[in-house]
């Protein structure tokens, strides 16, 4: 029965090798629209995200400015001003916040042999490198022992690197800062980073450990502190909390916004993530818009293809067919067509997906992949549009009336 | 058979009511041999119509082998065509794509049985209308004979009892119009009604018995 039914199908679809062709190419077409679009908009979000995680993820930045009221007998104006310790402290008093850390910040000169440049240096913890994605490629980042011992080390960015060094191997040598002495112990593995706060981005710096910054260069009051907390849904009790402590400590109100200028960079991620869901349903949307001109073109031409072969249907009628037998005939003939065409357009699309020069264009839209997501999100579409086009003629071929079709 | 009483079947055409069957009572019993004969837009194919259920009568009782068939609806029609009656047409209706084999088969297709009694039962038909060398033509490369034995094959794959023709020798010449006769005789003999519209006295000549229409009427 099966056997027979695809015989037949075949049949009916080669009797009308122009028709069929067309009406395959519609739907294929509409498939591959629908797949590149899920593709490359998966793509750019997966990219978009991951260039965006470049600077650090799921955690705040606070940057100390100057208060706005008054604090207990304290005047309005006055600097907020905040220390290393300061700052450890609150984070370790506040539950929920999984690591915080700071960084010292300033541009500095860099030197290796002849080479001179002018890069930003942070003086920074060994949870820093966590908290912002700063992966030793080469070598190692910072650890517990050179911050303790104020060690002259540093991890170079993968940039800054290739500007020192050239060809030649960092890790193990040593460079100058502002003058002084500091060995590489490691280079930071290169990462897409779009965004960044104070200063150059990562593939730019150099990493210090924070008390070495402090001995060598005199800085007492960090310029920015950073912290993550365990839940980043949990961003604002955390930051609620950091102002309550770090206010106690240094001396400005909870209330004051502007004392610590917060980034809630959890937030921009969250936002981040809705704009390219949507950006994404948006190109399914517009997809599936193509793919339904092509579902339109199914069912205007099995609407023909019913009303050609009314004859054959009456045949039926007279012999004992029933409604259904006519319906899913039809039924059955338009959701093979949307499949089939369905099939090459994918077929096409993933062979275009293949062929594609990734290495050009990975920076700007990623990797464009058929992942199960595309897959799935495509079938249903098609099924959708199948189902819909192919109900109608079908419908309109079990209503006929057996008399008049035999007439003819 | 066929048992009916007072049936009538009325067209409505905007304001215009036309009356193709008037009141026609009838009664046909089993293995009878008849044709139904009358001028044109006498009612014949209305009648034959609603004999056959593909058409329902607007007033009137029809059984057919004591089932009230007056009253059903689409589907159950479409089985009791199915499975008590077997169509034979003037321009034979073969479905033009399909195979002699594939024609006889098609109304086992909408009764579930089995593919091995279906073989089995194309065979027995192939052979009864001496067209088992042409299993694989197609109706375009038969001659208009051969086609109306498809076709009468066809008729008898669920085995009716009943078997309609509407002018079933009026695309042949005389030769093959007797040749088709002939079986339909043999049908006769194996215990089948046949109602059988004509024009052609010499073909009604075959039937034992002869229903004259005129304007929906019985004569």
């Amino acid at each position: 029965m099966i056997l027979t039914f695809f015989r037949n199908l075949i049949r009916d679809l080669r009797r009308q090798p122009l028709r069929t062709s067309l009406t395959l190419s519609g739907v294929g077409w509409g498939t591959f629209a629908v797949v590149i679009l899920l593709a490359f908009g998966s793509a750019v979000s997966r990219q978009n995200l991951k260039t965006f995680r470049g600077v650090g993820q799921g955690f705040v930045i606070a940057f100390p400015a100057s208060t706005t009221v008054t604090y207990r007998g304290l005047p309005k104006g006055r600097l907020v001003r905040l220390t290393p310790e300061q700052v450890l402290l609150a984070g370790q008093k506040i539950p929920g916040i999984k690591r915080t850390s700071f960084e010292f910040t300033a541009t500095r000169a860099i030197r290796y042999r002849r080479e001179d440049v002018l890069n930003t240096v942070r003086g920074v913890t060994v949870g820093y490198g966590d908290i912002r994605n700063i992966i030793a490629g080469e070598g190692r980042y910072l650890n517990d022992a050179d911050v303790s011992q104020k060690r002259r080390v540093c991890v170079l960015g993968d940039t800054v690197t290739e500007n020192l060094f050239h060809e030649e191997k960092a890790v193990g040598r040593t460079v100058f800062i502002e003058g002084l002495p500091f060995t590489v112990v490691g280079v930071m593995k290169k990462k897409i980073q779009t965004s960044n706060f104070s200063g150059q981005r990562d593939e730019h710096c150099a990493f210090i450990p924070w008390t070495t910054y402090s001995a060598l260069f005199g800085d007492k009051y960090i310029g920015s502190l950073i912290f993550q907390p365990a839940n980043p849904a949990d961003s604002k009790r955390t930051i609620r909390l950091m102002r309550e402590e770090l206010g106690k400590l240094a001396g400005f109100s909870p209330d004051d916004n502007d004392a610590l200028f917060v980034w809630d960079w959890t937030e921009f991620e969250k936002s981040f993530s809705i704009f390219f869901l949507a950006f994404n349903v948006f190109l399914g949307v517009i997809g599936a818009f193509t793919l339904l001109v092509g579902g339109v073109g199914v069912a205007s031409i099995m609407l023909v293809v019913v009303e050609e072969r009314t004859k054959e249907i009456g045949i039926k009628l007279a012999v004992g067919a029933k409604r259904r037998h006519i319906l899913w005939q039809f039924f059955t003939e338009s959701l093979a067509i949307v499949l089939l065409g369905g099939g090459l357009g994918f077929l096409f699309a993933a062979l275009v997906l293949k062929a594609l020069p990734v290495e050009k264009i990975e920076e700007f839209v990623g990797i464009p992949l058929l992942n199960p997501t595309v897959g799935v999100a495509t079938i249903l579409i098609l099924l959708t549009i199948g189902i819909i086009s192919g109900l109608m003629p079908a419908r309109r071929a079990a209503s006929t009336n057996p008399i008049e079709a035999l007439r003819k | 058979m066929i048992e009916m009483e007072r049936i009538s079947k009325v067209y409505r055409m905007g304001e215009v009511r036309l009356e193709a069957l008037k009141e026609i009572s009838l009664r046909i019993e089993a293995a009878e041999f008849i044709s139904i004969m009358g001028p044109s837009g006498s009612g014949k194919s209305t009648l034959l119509n609603i004999i056959g259920c593909l058409d329902t009568p607007s007033g009137g009782s029809y059984f057919l082998e004591e089932k009230n068939v007056a009253g059903l609806g689409f589907d159950e029609l479409s089985t009791v065509r199915n499975r008590k009656i077997g169509f034979v047409f003037q321009n034979f209706n073969l479905l033009p794509y399909a195979t002699t084999y594939e024609n006889i088969e098609l109304p086992m297709l909408f009764n579930g049985r089995s593919g091995k009694r279906r073989r089995e039962r194309v065979r027995e038909l192939l052979e009864m209308v001496g067209l088992v060398e042409w299993q694989h033509h197609r109706p375009s490369e038969l001659s208009g004979g051969q086609q109306q034995r498809v076709a009468i094959a066809r008729a008898l794959a669920n085995d009716p009892s009943l078997i309609l023709a509407d002018e079933p020798t009026g695309n042949l010449d005389s030769k093959t119009g007797e040749e088709i006769m002939g079986l339909f005789v043999k049908l006769q003999g194996q215990g089948r009604t046949i109602l059988m519209v004509t024009h052609d006295t010499h073909i009604a000549s075959y039937s034992q018995r002869t229903i004259q229409l005129l304007d929906g009427r019985i004569v």
